[in-house]
């Protein structure tokens, strides 16, 4: 009897947490374009807008045509994530590998110091940046936000490689010593093919996390730089049209990829 | 060059390059803060580079002389914030608990795909997850639909800009921030130490408050932390799900910023907030610290 309604609670559980999402799946099909919450048959009318493809729209409902700001958002998202990614997995892994692989007095202060930018409210660093690069008179631009997500990006990254690391058995570097490869040979040979699966989930991950960053950008962005996620918060603010529901299926698509790569690895790191 | 000469350098070379650019663009704006904190606001945004403690007097309530009465509005924001935060605590562990239980006593394979199924809305972004609620909430949303045509109400309730909608957000958001800690002490859980206090005549909640409670106790306590840290100072959720009408320290931080231009007290409100969050993050450590000892 309680098992049953145990079970019974954990599938309430599940819809709770889905149902949200495949709401939005569902409706960015709705042909309705007066009230989007009626159902009135299927469409890919909200997709072919998205990508300027001709649209049954009528001229009545005279929505604004915004896919130009819409590419321009996703170009610089793309652009920035894939910076601070990179620039993060550098930093993130170089400093994973000298708290792993070297002893010295301040490693275990290094371990705790690097949990700091991770639980740092996103308000707070965004100020805090903005306050900074206003002060030393330094202009807000794609710059300012690839260095603003770094600092907390970098911490992501050193937790991804730690773990991997941690798990990875330093007799088989030892015996690469042994055998004469010189400590580069066995970095190359050894060391980086075991923690590679680690580097590549620490970059999928930073690379999600900026993509969907919205506070620290929103600070640190200045005018005419926009991102994904700040584009379709200004949309939601504007008012709600079915078009975003699209954009939002489309944003799902992309991240649930990216994110069952990256947990992908994350499972083979325990095996 | 000895070999001890070298790992030195090896050392340096990791870690030169990233801790530079911590203490610059990390630690550095944070200082920057605290300096500011305690500065007087210019007339037209910006700071005055002149002392003043007023930003913190006026948090409290403290009238900034020149054009205020004491007021402790900024003080109802604040402890306004730490309730909604300890709901949203309190409402993502009733919801997750249960859960993490179920899952828990899964046979491995399908409890590896329940974990991965609960952490990949995590990976979804924020803001179309908070749309999505948007979509449930609001007066013509579905939520007020279904009310509407079972007839329970006739009119749209208005849930949207509410303190539920926040909490509701909130706990929709950090779901596994809360599930995965819990799950950690559920999982670990001693069946035969149930049997055993089934066995003595225990009730089942006997057994729940003496036994399952304080065992997974570690993993509440985690939990919580980790999920009251992130719902303090946040300021997306009710930006769009609060609106105008449910303000959180993180709006009335925004606001110091972007409209009030009041670049102090907004820095000394946020040193507020930090310095909680630091706080807390020491206990977590500690208990963490303790309970693997």
């Amino acid at each position: 009897m309680l098992r049953r309604l145990l079970s019974l609670y954990g599938l309430l559980f599940f819809v709770f947490i889905y149902a949200p999402i495949l709401l939005v799946v569902v409706y960015s099909f709705n042909a309705n374009t007066m009230n989007m919450m009626v159902w009135s048959g299927f469409t890919f009318d909200w997709y072919r807008q998205i990508f300027g493809l001709p649209t049954s729209i009528t001229d009545s409902t005279t929505y604004v045509d915004s896919s130009a700001q819409l590419y321009a958002a996703i170009r610089t998202s793309l652009t920035v994530a894939f910076s601070t990614s990179v620039f993060a997995t550098v930093f993130g892994t170089a400093l994973a590998l000298a708290v792993a692989r070297y002893r010295f007095r301040l490693a275990g202060f290094y371990r705790t110091l690097m949990m700091v930018p991770m639980i740092m409210p996103d308000i707070v660093l965004g100020i805090a940046l903005l306050i900074f690069f206003i002060t030393i008179g330094m202009n807000l631009s794609i710059l300012t936000i690839i260095i603003g997500q770094s600092t907390f990006l970098i911490s992501y990254v050193f937790v991804t490689v730690s773990a991997r690391l941690a798990a990875f058995d330093t007799s088989v570097e030892e015996a690469s010593a042994d055998l004469g490869a010189t400590p580069m040979q066995t970095f190359r040979k050894v060391t980086l093919p075991g923690i590679a699966p680690g580097i590549l989930g620490g970059w999928l991950l930073a690379f999600i996390i900026s993509m969907d960053d919205l506070v620290i950008t929103y600070f640190v962005a200045g005018t005419g730089n926009t991102t994904l996620p700040i584009h379709i918060w200004g949309m939601l603010r504007r008012g709600i049209k079915p078009e975003i529901n699209a954009i939002a299926t489309l944003m799902l698509l992309f991240t649930v990829v990216i994110a069952g790569v990256g947990l992908y690895f994350r499972s083979r790191r325990t095996k | 060059m000895n070999l001890a000469r070298r790992k030195v350098l090896q050392l340096i070379g990791l870690l030169g390059a990233p801790t530079a650019f911590l203490l610059v663009f990390f630690f550095g704006p944070l200082l920057i803060m605290l300096v500011y904190s305690f500065l007087t606001p210019g007339i037209y945004g910006g700071v005055d580079w002149v002392f003043s403690h007023l930003n913190y007097g006026r948090i409290l309530g403290w009238a900034d002389t020149r054009y205020e009465k004491f007021d402790p509005v900024f003080l109802s924001i604040f402890l306004r914030s730490l309730r909604l935060a300890a709901l949203t605590v309190v409402t993502s562990l009733l919801v997750s608990y249960p859960a993490a239980f179920w899952i828990s006593r899964m046979s491995p394979g399908r409890r590896d795909f329940a974990i991965f199924l609960v952490t990949l809305p995590f990976f979804v972004s924020l803001i179309v997850r908070l749309f999505a609620w948007v979509l449930i909430l609001r007066p013509t949303g579905f939520l007020n639909q279904g009310l509407m045509g079972t007839g329970l109400t006739s009119e749209p309730i208005e849930f949207l800009y509410t303190d539920f909608a926040v909490v509701l957000g909130m706990t929709y958001v950090f779901i596994p921030f809360m599930f995965l800690p819990l799950y950690g002490s559920i999982e670990k859980l001693d069946m035969a130490q149930l049997e055993a206090s089934a066995d003595l005549g225990a009730t089942r909640i006997q057994t729940f408050r003496k036994v399952i409670l304080p065992a997974t106790l570690p993993g509440i306590i985690g939990g919580s932390i980790i999920t009251f840290i992130p719902a303090l100072g946040n300021f997306i959720v009710p930006s769009v799900l609060g609106g105008a009408k449910v303000l959180m320290i993180g709006n009335l931080i925004e606001q110091q910023f972007l409209s009030a231009r009041n670049w102090p007290f907004g820095s000394a409100l946020a040193m507020m907030v930090m310095t909680a969050v630091l706080v807390l993050l020491v206990v977590q450590l500690r208990l963490a610290r303790r309970g693997g000892a």
